[in-house]
């Protein structure tokens, strides 16, 4: 639907732009349309498309698990996903859709040159959109290394799964960086902060380097999962293994990695010194040595394998083009002064486009032909399939390969019509009959599937003999996904026809059977050693209640009623209360490993530490661009009462940590009475760091400069955390006041972590602000 | 006759579409400008070249797909990796560092103005400053009373610094046939070399995404011979004779400017020699009688977005206004 709608958007400004001085759409709607094309293509449809779709239906099959490690977490994910995105559309129906580019920069974006709620469907529909995004991520990263098939070590990972474990980091890592901004951008528009504003000691560019910093990473993001997509297809199409395995693996996180460094070069025409400029074109030099390695991997595996040419192989191949002519476009953004001259011109637009509609949308295409069979039981219509690849690949070429040109003839990205006489004119046409051509092709693929739906051929399990275990089992797979704990030695296990010969005598023999559905193998991180088998939670109507709230919680922001937004905060929490009312109450011992709650807490703390990290930067950065910090009339933060209320709150982890081992060897008393003690200091530690707060609050506000803004964000932060956490172990409280199961001490253990990272955080928060003082 | 006009009417276009009304980066007219273009044609011979080793690649394994009796390569064979390891890792460090290399530390050089270091002849010898505003661009010239508006002189053949500011968003300076873009940051002043060949018209535009009207936010450079351009410096920096237009101060002072007389806010573009540019409203209107007519009855059916206002005027109002306006060389 997200596609369709992004589709029509591009569709309705190319013909905008077929002829010169056109004015089928006025700039007020055009300018709304570019930003939601941008917003949809990425937010709401490849990102969802690839981690939402591929990854959760794929990875549990691909790794031998039954489902994903936190089911209802997922449900809440793809929930709050299709609410945000129903959000975002209403501000577009309403009139006021976001309407400032997707990479929305101040000042045009401030309130000042943008009165309306466009920025905040924009903003708040992002912070919305990016929390389905990280629960998803977490879910995956937890999946991968908690719940593979015993045997399938961290060599024997399919390549697939290591590429979306490489954009789930990324994602991780990279939404922070764009969160923090949304937030930032929120309150100087409606809180009257001064993030944004020179003026007032902010910076604009302020807001560039955290886009970007979550931007360009973001790209990787978008790739690396069809990366995946094709290290499966082409396998399975030429019937040999990936040449360079272990480097296509390695390669693939490591475009990710060195995509965290960067960012700046979307920035090159900022004025920043070229000396600065230099180090970041260096890195993106660096990131085209893994793309490079994959692209002759999967070259020479096609070459050297006895490769089957059907419509899956087909949209690889063509994404390998596109891919290489997008890359070395890429490349030539590494010359300084050549970026400088074509950035923000349709050059630039060329380019990412064959990166992001030909190398990440073509194997998207390529693995729903792929899997079709897989997740329908039927096979989808050969000669159409072929025809829809040739009419995409043809009319994606029309459409975005004179835009090399028209971009080195002058024109401008984000212009809602252009002069007749530049010499523009007829490339228009040509990309607006490609883009019509584009529509033509993609409305036969979906015709194809569609009718192959209903009237395709029985597929049987393993039609393409695919490598991996996905076709070890029936198509459609049962609920259950795999009937034995399937024994893996290879990364391609399913050719391992030993190991499925003996998949199928234990299941006769009934070992390695699991209750139907709900019984789960646990493994070890790296080697998969089995470790224990949990019970997987049932359906639950919470995750959707919750999203509900939380959209409730959004949509009243947008309009600044935030008594009501409390409110429905309120009930987002009570929603998560009554989520959690319903739990196992089994009493098996604990397991020698970590469970996969306390990887979840993990993740969730990567995340948060990535968030302080963006406000920390932030607080230095604002510090560097002002001479005076704090500026004149505001005082130096006092040190005494906050080292040492610091020093209170790092010592109430220990009890924490304390408690969980009393719990662990069955005193549960004793672990009540620890943890009752650790609430007891940290909730005097809130209390006093609330009146400082409110003290400082008489001094100075964050409407006074930018340093009340960042300082007052920094500290308010890390009390909301330390908030949650005593809402955490009120409720630990009340769980343990039944007893302990092991569900509790689960629990009890990913809070004490939590805790851990809370005294971690507050150090680091702490220590920034009053660094003016130190 | 009729078909004579259909023939000569598209040359006669294609003529003054020929002069110094494009923009484009391959048409260099400084060294600037032509270093880039000529690092982009050898970019482009390279990549055509890495891209058809691609393409010959896939299209070889599309000739042999299935013929039985080609040998297969075996999982792990040393042929295969050195393919991976020499054309996917040796390879591109080779031409990435050669690129980087003459790319960033030479190249560099010739777009960039010339440091404090640098030998006399080379620093620039006149200084301008450019304003950007939603959606024209303000032109100053140090030292002098000139204020213009998106037509700017400079003199040929000469190093221009130009100092680039902005009044509200960001916005982006490009002539791309003198030189890159380098945008206008509210907090920093950057700046920018400009240098032309000859003496001609070049044209630009507002790169970075500045609200409604980004799409009309054009600019001309003269390159004047620099005799000519003392001329137009001087001439420019007059202000208009004493004679003002009590009209035009009532309707339009308040935002225009023209020097001389009670109309000076520095809101739109000062207009104290409106007369002698060739275009309106950044480039989206020629200057021509009837055009401005049009601009000042309704300047938002033209632009829509534009910060000017329709203000109520008779139409003798407008006449008188315009002829007023283009007396103004």
């Amino acid at each position: 639907v997200f596609f369709a709608a992004g589709g029509i958007e591009a569709l309705l400004m190319r013909t905008q732009l077929a002829v010169p001085n056109n004015n089928v759409l006025g700039p007020n709607t055009y300018d709304q349309l570019f930003t939601m094309h941008g917003l949809t293509m990425i937010f709401w449809f490849i990102i969802p498309m690839t981690t939402g779709a591929f990854g959760n239906y794929l990875i549990p099959l691909m790794i031998g698990a039954r489902d994903m490690a936190f089911p209802r977490m997922n449900a809440l994910s793809f929930w709050i996903f299709a609410a945000s995105g129903i959000f975002v559309y209403a501000g577009l129906f309403l009139g006021s859709g976001p309407n400032a580019g997707w990479f929305d920069y101040v000042p045009l974006a401030n309130r000042l040159y943008d009165p309306g709620r466009n920025i905040e469907f924009y903003s708040l529909g992002l912070l919305f959109n990016s929390i389905a995004s990280t629960l998803t991520a977490a879910n995956f990263i937890v999946t991968i290394f908690k719940f593979r098939a015993p045997g399938m070590s961290f060599n024997r990972i399919p390549l697939f799964c290591f590429a979306f474990l490489a954009a789930s980091f990324g994602l991780l890592f990279a939404l922070p960086s764009l969160s923090v901004d949304l937030i930032y951008l929120f309150l100087d528009r409606n809180v009257g902060t001064w993030f944004f504003t020179p003026a007032h000691g902010g910076s604009t560019l302020l807001w560039q380097h955290l886009f970007w910093f979550f931007g360009h990473p973001e790209v990787y993001i978008l790739i690396v999962p069809a990366f995946g997509i094709a290290t499966e297809i082409i396998p399975a199409f030429t019937q040999r293994k990936m040449i360079a395995f272990p480097l296509v693996a390695v390669a693939e996180l490591l475009v990710v990695f060195v995509g965290f460094g960067v960012w700046a070069h979307h920035m090159f025409a900022d004025g920043i010194p070229t000396t600065t400029l230099v180090f970041f074109a260096g890195a993106t030099a660096m990131v085209v040595i893994p793309s490079t390695i994959q692209v002759w991997a999967w070259c020479s595996t096609i070459f050297t394998g006895l490769p089957r040419f059907k419509t899956p192989l087909l949209f690889i191949v063509g994404f390998i083009l596109f891919f290489v002519t997008g890359g070395l476009t890429g490349v030539m953004f590494i010359a300084i002064p050549f970026t400088q001259q074509v950035t923000d011109t349709y050059f630039v637009v060329a380019h990412f486009h064959y990166i992001i509609f030909g190398a990440a949308v073509f194997p998207i295409f390529g693995g729903m032909y792929y899997w079709f069979p897989k997740v329908t039981g039927r096979m989808y219509f050969e000669r159409p399939g072929q025809i829809s690849f040739w009419l995409i690949f043809v009319g994606t070429n029309l459409l975005f390969f004179p835009m090399h040109i028209v971009g080195l003839l002058g024109m401008p990205r984000r212009v809602y019509t252009y002069p007749g006489g530049m010499g523009w004119t007829a490339y228009n046409v040509a990309e607006t009959v490609g883009g019509f051509l584009t529509l033509a092709g993609i409305l036969v693929l979906f015709g194809n599937l569609v009718v192959s739906y209903r009237r395709g051929a029985p597929a049987g399990p393993d039609p393409w003999h695919g490598p991996t275990l996905e076709w070890s089992i029936p198509s459609p797979p049962p609920e259950f996904n795999f009937a034995v704990i399937p024994k893996v030695t290879s990364a391609y296990p399913n050719w391992d026809e030993a190991d499925r010969a003996e998949d199928a005598r234990r299941l006769a023999a009934g070992e390695g059977v699991l209750d139907l559905g709900h019984e789960q193998m646990q493994s070890t991180p790296v080697d998969a050693y089995p470790d224990e088998v949990v019970r997987m939670p049932h359906s639950s109507p919470w995750p959707i209640v919750l999203a509900l709230c939380l959209s409730g919680m959004f949509a009243v922001l947008t309009i600044e009623k935030y008594g009501v937004a409390s409110v429905f905060a309120v009930l987002v929490g009570l929603s998560l209360l009554a989520w959690h009312a319903d739990e196992p109450r089994t009493l098996e011992p604990p397991a020698r490993g970590r469970p996969a709650a306390t990887w979840g807490m993990a993740t969730f703390i990567a995340a948060e530490a990535a968030l302080f990290a963006m406000m920390v930067g932030t607080y230095f950065y604002l510090r560097f661009k002002n001479l005076h910090w704090p500026p004149p009339g505001i005082p130096e933060p006092k040190l005494l009462v906050p080292l040492v209320l610091l020093g209170v709150l790092l010592a109430s982890a220990v009890p924490m940590q304390l408690a969980y081992r009393a719990a662990r060897v069955g005193q549960v008393a004793r672990a009540r009475l620890l943890v009752l003690a650790a609430l007891i200091v940290q909730a005097g530690y809130f209390a006093m760091e609330v009146s400082l707060y409110r003290d400082d609050l008489h001094r100075f506000t964050p409407q006074s400069h930018a340093y009340g803004s960042i300082y007052y964000v920094l500290l308010g932060a890390a009390h909301a955390h330390v908030a949650i956490g005593l809402l955490l172990n009120g409720w630990l409280l009340t769980k343990l006041a039944g007893g302990s199961t092991r569900y509790r001490l689960n629990a009890l253990q990913a809070i004490a972590l939590y805790w851990v990272a809370v005294g971690v955080i507050t150090i680091v928060a702490t220590l920034t602000v009053l660094s003016p003082a130190l | 006759l009729p078909r004579a006009r259909l023939v000569t009417l598209p040359i006669a276009a294609l003529a003054l579409a020929g002069c110094g009304s494009k923009q484009d980066a391959l048409d260099a007219h400084s060294k600037a400008a032509r270093g880039i273009s000529s690092l982009w044609w050898s970019m482009l011979a390279g990549s055509s070249l890495a891209l058809s080793i691609v393409a010959l690649v896939l299209l070889l394994a599309w000739v042999r797909r299935r013929k039985p009796g080609v040998p297969g390569v075996r999982d792990g064979d040393r042929a295969a990796w050195g393919v991976v390891v020499g054309l996917g890792l040796v390879v591109p460090i080779v031409v990435l560092s050669a690129l980087f290399l003459f790319a960033n530390i030479f190249l560099v050089r010739d777009t960039t103005l010339p440091t404090a270091s640098a030998a006399a002849a080379d620093r620039p010898t006149l200084t301008i400053r450019v304003i950007g505003h939603q959606f024209w661009w303000e032109v100053r010239y140090p030292g002098t009373r000139a204020v213009t508006a998106n037509e700017i002189h400079i003199p040929a053949r000469t190093n221009v610094q130009v100092l680039l500011y902005t009044r509200d968003v960001i916005h982006s300076f490009w002539v791309p046939e003198l030189n890159k873009k380098v945008d206008l940051i509210p907090e920093q002043t950057n700046r920018l070399l400009l240098y032309a060949d000859k003496p001609g018209r070049y044209r630009g535009q507002c790169a970075e995404f500045c609200g409604l009207q980004h799409a009309h936010m054009g600019m001309y450079v003269y390159a004047d011979p620099p005799a000519t351009f003392k001329q137009w410096l001087a001439r420019e920096s007059q202000p208009a004779p004493r004679a003002g237009s009590q009209l035009f101060v009532d309707k339009c002072g308040s935002c225009h400017t023209i020097r001389g007389t009670a109309a000076s806010t520095h809101v739109g573009p000062d207009l104290t020699h409106v007369g002698s540019r060739s275009s309106l409203a950044a480039l989206t209107i020629p200057n021509s009688t009837e055009r401005m007519r049009e601009w000042i009855r309704d300047p938002q059916r033209l632009k829509p977005g534009s910060l000017m206002p329709a203000v109520e005027l008779t139409g003798t109002q407008v006449r008188r206004l315009v002829a007023y306006l283009e007396a103004r060389k």
